[in-house]
């Protein structure tokens, strides 16, 4: 075990270089240059040069990625070229927001993904396969954005039932958290739980074909031991897969929609501002810690591989 | 609000949505009267209005005694302290030191006597500058080296808001997000997606005086504002400003009732408005709401690079010649008035040349040939000038990434197709952001140019200033237009105080433009406010802008769910 951890870890530790460095990269050249964002409305040659030498823009490459892997490790982030807040504040003040966010609408998409995929597979080809499916594809096809504002719409406002504000994140306790959070979860659950199902089905259904189970079938095993625990135990390797590492993802990118219309002032909506203002401290923080995310996801599923299945080396 | 400002530095504030909160967290020595229309100057931290020498060169300020900034940790012991002219001094010195990263000096650049040696000797604080100094506590002296007439416009913007040094030294970089001043309001939240302001109870007793404020009960009758005549400014407690830049969410949230004032966004005119002229609303929002359409101070417009020889100046001066007809063909080609109904709703105001309808110097009466269409005109220039689809440049038209500005730029191409510009040769550059779009036009690699100008005082130098030769990118002349008579008038009248005579000039230089066939322009937008009927307020935008934010009042609070 301690070899097989060793070596995740360098390759982690390579991994994450090559990520940073790619990234910086398309930072520095194609990201957006913060100096005219800085210059109001009527600059000058010499007041150009002098944004670009605070921002940094004049130093080599290869200086400047050193020292933004220096920062990375030892986590002094800097501070946000926009308002020069500290990065590190940002991310303390905007990812619990996130995370209070997005946790129910992840675990319930995923557990119901779960559900209705194991239904779906049980009943393959029969009436409740197809109204799962059909459902999913459904609510795939469906934008992102018809399902907020529908939402909104049919939950907040006088026109529908009225029962929950169409914005804010005023948390003070548990009857605030739930008042503000409950459509923002709904709109995930519903975003998401379309392509959760779909592929959690079509995991179910390879693992439903094989001979162990049609023996344990033969056996007279009950649906539910089959489904639970056959299938759903021998399906555990990708399913852990794909609920790890989506968890960046939905992290970083998946709530930026539900923070800019829900007006919640989480991570996504500062990442996004970081993007198109070209602040690089929050971005090279968000990226590298992103990615630090991504390769510490990336070893735990490589041990959940180990615990569930003894035959992974 | 339909932005986000990200930084509440008075010296970073060039953006509408900075400038908002700005001024309610700060005192400028002059603000706008909040009701007079056309626009008018008034003392805010000032007395009175300057003093100025007879020459136009000295002008003299008396703060109002006794203002106090909050009381912050910033000071030794907590308790703010009172506002003096030195900080007046302070806060202006702040825009040419480069460590503020400030965005405001083009207001006083070249004009106060010792303030860019002041910034050329290093911007030491404790060097004192001849040209703008302090007399005593409550006096501000201003040297200029020419006469400047609207230095006093500009000490009414957010970027002449006063901060105090103990504050810019305690929090550093983060003073932009930990506001000290001693406007209306003290900061009480400020993230992504909103921003709280509560009542400084510190701030002057002032009472609401609607003469004072230049109230017309014709036009602003029914806003419910004279129940408010004498109370002391600021009329509310608190002010919760969201900031929603997505039209669909900001109107989900309007409906919602959690707002209780919106500009509406221009793809729900058709749902609000029962009729455009005069604008009406639909009887179910009626009863509920006030309704403003306002025009924009500023304009939309596009300019073609001149320094771009395939269409604006050539050597050869027969070339040069030539390109000036192909510009003005394209000029003739545009449709502003559906320009104006596909994008604006039919609500903007199109007008020749670059003095836009709410400056005080437009001229309603002058000739519309400019944005009027004609095709017939535009070819027969083309054909004049020996252009034909084979020899005509291939038009780069610069726009940053969004479907607006798309569908923008397919409408041009429709409109140049009309006189047999090939589709082929009309092509978008598209860049990310509008910070690399900004890169594109002041390194002068984008030939055709579309932006918006907001004005920052109600005079008409503000926009022709666009098109002075000096003013080239990086500057604000992005058309990098260069004409000797325009700049010999501009220098003239820039030391010309407001009168018929400064009008004439502008007028003229108005004309020049037009006829250069340097610019489509243009067209103010029209923005249509709703606001509850328990909130009396006129809100607005442009140079009143956040000030308006102290004479809000709310009459009945029993409907408010949120």
């Amino acid at each position: 075990m301690l070899g097989y951890l060793l070596r995740k870890l360098l390759h982690s530790l390579l991994l994450i270089l090559g990520v940073t460095l790619v990234s910086f990269a398309l930072m520095v050249y194609f990201g957006p240059d913060q100096t005219y964002k800085l210059l109001g409305k009527s600059a000058s040659t010499e007041h150009i040069q002098e944004i670009r030498q605070q921002l940094g823009y004049d130093r080599p490459f290869i200086r400047r990625y050193g020292e933004y892997l220096g920062d990375l490790f030892t986590l002094q982030l800097g501070a946000s070229n926009s308002n020069g807040e500290a990065v590190s504040d940002i991310l303390k003040r905007t990812l619990p927001v996130t995370l209070a966010l997005l946790v129910p609408g992840f675990i319930l998409g995923n557990v119901l993904g779960v559900a209705l995929g194991l239904l779906a597979a049980w009943h393959r080809n029969r009436w409740i396969d197809r109204i799962i499916s059909s459902a999913s594809i459904a609510g795939m096809s469906t934008s992102f954005l018809i399902i907020i504002i529908v939402l909104q719409v049919v939950l907040c406002t006088p026109y529908g039932l009225n029962l929950f504000p169409a914005r804010g994140w005023q948390v003070t306790g548990l009857a605030s958290y739930l008042n503000y959070v409950t459509v923002p979860s709904l709109s995930l659950v519903l975003i998401t739980l379309g392509y959760n199902t779909r592929f959690f089905r079509a995991i179910f259904l390879e693992e439903s074909g094989r001979e162990h189970i049609r023996a344990a079938r033969a056996f007279g095993a009950s649906p539910a031991q089959l489904m639970g625990r056959h299938v759903l135990k021998n399906s555990l390797p990708p399913l852990l897969t794909r609920v790890l590492f989506s968890i960046p993802l939905v992290i970083v990118s998946g709530s930026l929609l539900l923070e800019t219309y829900f007006g919640i002032p989480g991570m996504g909506k500062i990442t996004f501002d970081a993007i198109t203002n070209g602040d690089q401290p929050v971005l090279k923080a968000v990226v590298g810690l992103t990615a630090i995310m991504f390769v510490m996801v990336q070893a735990l599923a490589g041990m959940s591989y180990r615990l569930i299945d003894p035959r992974v080396s | 609000m339909d932005g986000a400002p990200v930084n509440l530095d008075p010296a970073q504030a060039s953006d509408l949505y900075t400038k908002f909160l700005v001024v309610n967290l700060y005192d400028t020595l002059y603000r706008y009267k909040y009701l007079a229309r056309p626009y008018e100057l008034e003392p805010n931290l000032a007395e009175d209005l300057p003093q100025v020498s007879p020459d136009g060169l000295l002008y003299t300020f008396r703060i109002k005694p006794g203002v106090r900034f909050i009381d912050d940790e910033a000071f030794p012991d907590g308790n703010g302290r009172l506002l003096q002219a030195e900080d007046f001094v302070y806060s202006i010195k702040r825009h040419f030191d480069p460590a503020t990263r400030a965005q405001g000096a083009w207001l006083w650049q070249g004009r106060i006597v010792g303030l860019d040696e002041w910034k050329a000797n290093g911007a030491h604080y404790d060097e004192e500058i001849s040209g703008l100094r302090a007399v005593d506590d409550r006096t501000i002296q201003i040297q200029l080296i020419a006469p400047f007439p609207q230095l006093t416009h500009t000490l009414a913007q957010g970027f002449a808001a006063i901060v105090p040094r103990e504050a810019v030294d305690y929090y550093g970089r983060e003073f932009a997000i930990h506001p000290v001043g001693s406007g209306p309001f003290r900061l009480s939240r400020f993230d992504s997606a909103g921003a709280s302001l509560l009542r400084n109870e510190d701030f002057r007793a002032e009472p609401f005086s609607l003469q004072e404020e230049g109230y017309n009960p014709i036009t602003q009758g029914a806003f419910g504002l004279e129940s408010l005549e004498g109370k002391i400014l600021p009329l509310v407690d608190r002010v919760d400003i969201e900031f929603i830049a997505e039209d669909a969410a900001r109107w989900t949230t309007f409906n919602a009732g959690q707002l209780d004032f919106i500009k509406v966004p221009v793809s729900q005119f058709d749902q609000v408005l029962k009729n455009r002229n005069p604008p009406q609303l639909v009887d179910e929002l009626a009863g509920r709401y006030h309704l403003l359409t306002s025009l924009e101070s500023g304009f939309v417009y596009t300019v073609f690079n001149m320094d771009d020889s395939r269409i604006g100046y050539h050597p050869d001066p027969d070339q040069a010649v030539r390109n000036r007809a192909l510009r003005c063909a394209i000029i003739k080609a545009f449709d502003w008035k559906r320009r104006n109904e596909i994008f604006y709703s039919g609500l903007g105001k199109v007008f020749p040349g670059v003095i836009p309808p709410l400056t005080p110097e437009y001229d309603p009466g002058q000739d519309r040939n400019s944005v009027t269409r004609d095709v017939a005109d535009a070819v027969s220039l083309l054909n004049n000038f020996g252009w034909n689809p084979e020899n005509l440049p291939t038009l780069e038209y610069g726009l940053p990434s969004s479907v607006t500005e798309r569908q923008m730029f397919e409408q041009f191409r429709s409109f140049m197709s009309a006189v047999g510009y090939p589709q082929e040769k009309i092509r978008p550059l598209t860049f990310a952001t509008y910070g690399d779009y900004a890169r594109a036009y002041i390194n002068r690699e984008v030939m055709l140019i579309t932006s918006a100008w907001t004005m920052d005082y109600p005079d008409a130098e503000n926009t022709v200033q666009l098109f002075f030769g000096p003013n080239a990118t990086p500057g604000t002349n992005t058309a990098n237009y260069n004409n000797a008579e325009f700049n010999r008038l501009y220098r003239a009248s820039s030391s010309m105080q407001a009168s018929p005579l400064r009008t004439a000039v502008f007028h003229k230089m108005n004309r020049i433009v037009i006829d250069d066939c340097v610019a489509i322009s243009g067209i103010s937008r029209t923005l249509v406010m709703l606001w509850n009927r328990n909130v009396a307020m006129l809100p607005d935008r442009e140079f009143v802008g956040g000030y308006f934010f102290r004479f809000v009042g709310v009459t009945d609070t029993t409907d408010r769910e949120h």
